[in-house]
């Protein structure tokens, strides 16, 4: 009786276990007539206030719920590969990455928002960005944001040292190998960054592929990439102490006071221009005594955008994201919705106030006027997007560029090296 | 008389079959059908086109020749084999030596043993590999802090994950640390299954600690450690999560590759699911040969 007791318990405990499990994960009932839809953003680059206002706004036109997932940066492209193509588990509509754009667009990953075009903004729309999400004429993928990256410098520092801010990519150069010590940067760029590394390629009239008949080829071995990627790797042994195993990371705590030696690690660094709200004197945080909270000090730290080989500015790679519907979603007509409140005035001026490059370049002064703004614009202006590709997504995923600028700046034979990597990127480019 | 007789000796036992349907469906549908749609995929051309939806074309063996022909992935192959034994190896010789440890003191420091090994068992591998990699960090790591405060010895700022070399020796670290606790619970299983009349006439007759061991515990407890060295080389060799952790904080350069993570990359990360999918068929016969051997030996011994 004892063990029959037994049995029983452990049946019905596993059973109401199953039960339970199946409640937690079931969704959210849906409000009266509203549609239910799924946003994935990537990264925290979009800001709760623009989140909130997105939710609020969905819900008064449709009285659906908007629900906004976070993808990390890292894992977005293996869940947009593995999600996109299943109607059960896709979500409607993703921010993705403006360079694996041309990838997924040619793979019909995205609904064709040919007919919307005109009322999202049109002409007005970032154009090289609506390229990349674009396939015989046809728009699948729009702009959603741009965000070039410039030049964050410690002013203490290149003032003790007598240096001015400089004009040419040569004298940027020589200034970054001046103001490195033992201890310290003078300009902190990971081994393997290449997505900042390029600009010295684009500097020097390079590129990473280019469109030979119908065919993509990698063209690292260009001798104008080659120039590039040597003064890289002449910029890398002088002056950065960041392992050459880093990539695209978070550099602004290089030049912040380091909390343990209250002194910088590094007297410059390159990122995205809303690094300026982690860059400044740190305070303890009122909210949290654990973390702190950085204010701009106009007399420690300055931007200036890098300046190219015979002066102006350097193209520098354009970041930011595109945004479309997956074509496999439920949800068209609720999507479409959500579209036109991005693409709306009011949500393009949230984008620019919050220091976003507008897709809608009719709200560029939402930027404000002030020197990030500037440096953004200016920045902004040459930058350059990789090769729009069909494989190219699967390049970046391959992870072989780390790889090649790791090696390059771990001092490597650039020519052998760049004959290498155009081998095995040409593999998978065309897609 | 001789009919009913006749009867019972035909009678075939149905009900272990019975039982055993559900086990085997399980087993059909859980491994069978990933198997069988890997093998698929593996004879075809299967890129990100065709997980959108066109068709795709059967190529044959095309895959498997073009995989056999790249070096890179042999120098994967080899280093993850050798990754696996040298792991697995110095696992086992670490979850022993506890177990002997947890045979040889009394109930107090035995029952802390087993709640420090259980604690660390039990720890979801996200959050352990979140703290490893605190521990090695370059900047702030307890390690390169402890290691700096030996005289003489300069590890500020030594980066683990740079090289290769010590990127796989904190890799191991951090796998035999995850794996001691199994290993030594099992063999400590083993252990208090041998008798102490045996243990003390090999004593009466003379026999040192290192004879004992050798001559007697270690033959008796033989079988535990074969299925548990078998399950760690297994283990060892498809590990994923710490590898790709690591990467994510150092670098994910193909050097630092195994064939985890290599399969990732292949297919998850380039697109190329039909390759991804003949390396996932290499990966699984070279786990059936590595454990051919064992399973072989185990099933003689459980025959005689």
């Amino acid at each position: 009786m004892k063990r029959k007791f037994g049995v029983v318990a452990v049946a019905s405990a596993t059973a109401a276990a199953l039960l339970l499990a199946g409640c937690s994960s079931s969704e959210p009932a849906a409000e009266a007539g509203g549609t239910d839809i799924t946003l994935w953003l990537n990264g925290g680059d979009t800001p709760d206030a623009l989140r909130d206002y997105l939710k609020t706004e969905f819900a008064d036109a449709t009285g659906g719920t908007l629900t906004i997932e976070e993808q990390s940066w890292t894992d977005a492209l293996a869940k947009l590969t593995t999600a996109l193509p299943d109607a059960e588990n896709t979500p409607d509509v993703v921010e993705i990455g403006n360079t694996w754009s041309p990838t997924f667009t040619n793979a019909g990953a995205f609904t064709d928002l040919t007919d919307m075009y005109d009322d999202l903004g049109g002409e007005n729309l970032l154009a090289s960005f609506v390229e990349a999400g674009e396939v015989d004429g046809a728009n699948y993928a729009l702009p959603y944001y741009f965000g070039s990256r410039y030049m964050f410098y410690r002013k203490d520092m290149w003032e003790k040292a007598g240096l001015e801010v400089p004009t040419t990519l040569a004298e940027f150069n020589e200034s970054a190998a001046a103001l490195t010590t033992d201890d310290q940067s003078g300009f902190y760029i990971g081994g393997e960054d290449w997505r900042n590394g390029v600009s010295w390629i684009f500097a020097n009239g390079g590129d990473l592929a280019a469109k030979d008949g119908d065919e993509w080829k990698s063209t690292l071995s260009d001798p104008k990439t080659i120039e590039g990627l040597e003064q890289l790797q002449a910029l890398y042994e002088s002056s950065s102490k960041a392992p050459v195993t880093e990539s695209d990371s978070t550099p602004w705590v290089n030049i912040n006071d380091n909390e343990s030696t209250g002194e910088p690690e590094a007297a410059t660094i390159i990122a995205p221009g809303w690094a300026h709200w982690s860059i400044g004197d740190l305070a303890e945080d009122p909210d949290d005594p654990t973390a702190t909270v950085a204010t701009w000090n106009d007399d420690t730290f300055g931007v200036f955008t890098l300046p190219g080989v015979d002066g102006g500015v350097a193209p520098v790679f354009a970041g930011g994201s595109n945004i479309a519907i997956s074509a496999a979603s439920k949800n068209q007509d609720a999507s479409k919705e959500l579209m036109t409140i991005i693409f709306s005035p009011e949500y393009q001026q949230l984008l620019g106030e919050n220091g976003l490059g507008p897709a809608n370049l009719e709200y560029a002064s939402s930027l404000g006027d002030d020197q990030f703004a500037t440096a953004l614009t200016e920045s902004a202006e040459g930058s350059k997007l990789t090769p729009a590709a069909p494989g190219w997504a699967a390049v970046e995923g391959s992870g072989l560029l780390e790889e090649f600028f790791g090696k390059v700046n771990g001092g490597g034979d650039v020519a052998d090296l760049a004959a290498e990597y155009d081998g095995k990127i040409d593999e998978l480019i065309n897609g | 008389m001789s009919a009913p007789q006749l009867r019972i000796r035909r009678r075939i036992p149905r009900t272990p079959y019975l039982l055993l349907i559900p086990a085997v469906a399980i087993l059909l549908i859980g491994l069978g059908y990933p198997i069988v749609w890997q093998v698929i995929t593996s004879l075809q051309e299967y890129g990100l086109q065709q997980q959108f939806g066109k068709p795709a074309p059967f190529v044959g063996l095309q895959n498997y020749i073009d995989l056999a022909s790249t070096s890179q992935l042999w120098i994967v192959v080899g280093r993850s084999i050798l990754f696996c034994l040298v792991t697995a190896v110095a696992t086992l010789a670490v979850g022993t030596l506890l177990a002997l440890l947890m045979n040889a003191v009394t109930k107090g420091p035995r029952i802390v043993l087993q709640i420090a090994l259980l604690l660390a068992w039990s720890m979801p591998v996200v959050a352990a590999m979140t703290v490893w990699i605190w521990l090695f960090d370059r900047r702030r790591g307890a390690i390169n802090f402890l290691l700096d405060m030996i005289p003489g010895v300069d590890m500020n700022r030594f980066d683990w994950l740079e090289s290769p070399a010590t990127f796989f020796v904190v890799a191991s670290v951090i796998v035999i640390w995850m794996s001691v606790p199994f290993v030594a619970f099992s063999t400590y299983a083993g252990l208090t299954q041998i008798s102490d009349e045996v243990m003390e006439a090999a004593q009466l007759d003379g026999a040192n600690g290192w004879q004992r061991f050798w001559g007697i515990i270690l033959p008796m407890i033989r079988p535990v450690i074969g299925i548990v060295l078998l399950l760690q080389v297994i283990w060892d060799l498809r590990v994923f999560t710490q590898i790709t952790m690591l990467q994510d904080a150092g670098s994910k350069s193909s050097e630092f590759d195994l064939l985890g993570t290599y399969i990732y990359k292949l297919g998850t990360k380039s697109q190329d699911f039909g390759m991804a999918s003949s390396v996932s068929i290499l990966v699984l016969a070279i786990t059936i040969a590595l454990s051919w051997f064992y399973i072989r030996s185990l099933l003689k011994e459980d025959e005689s």
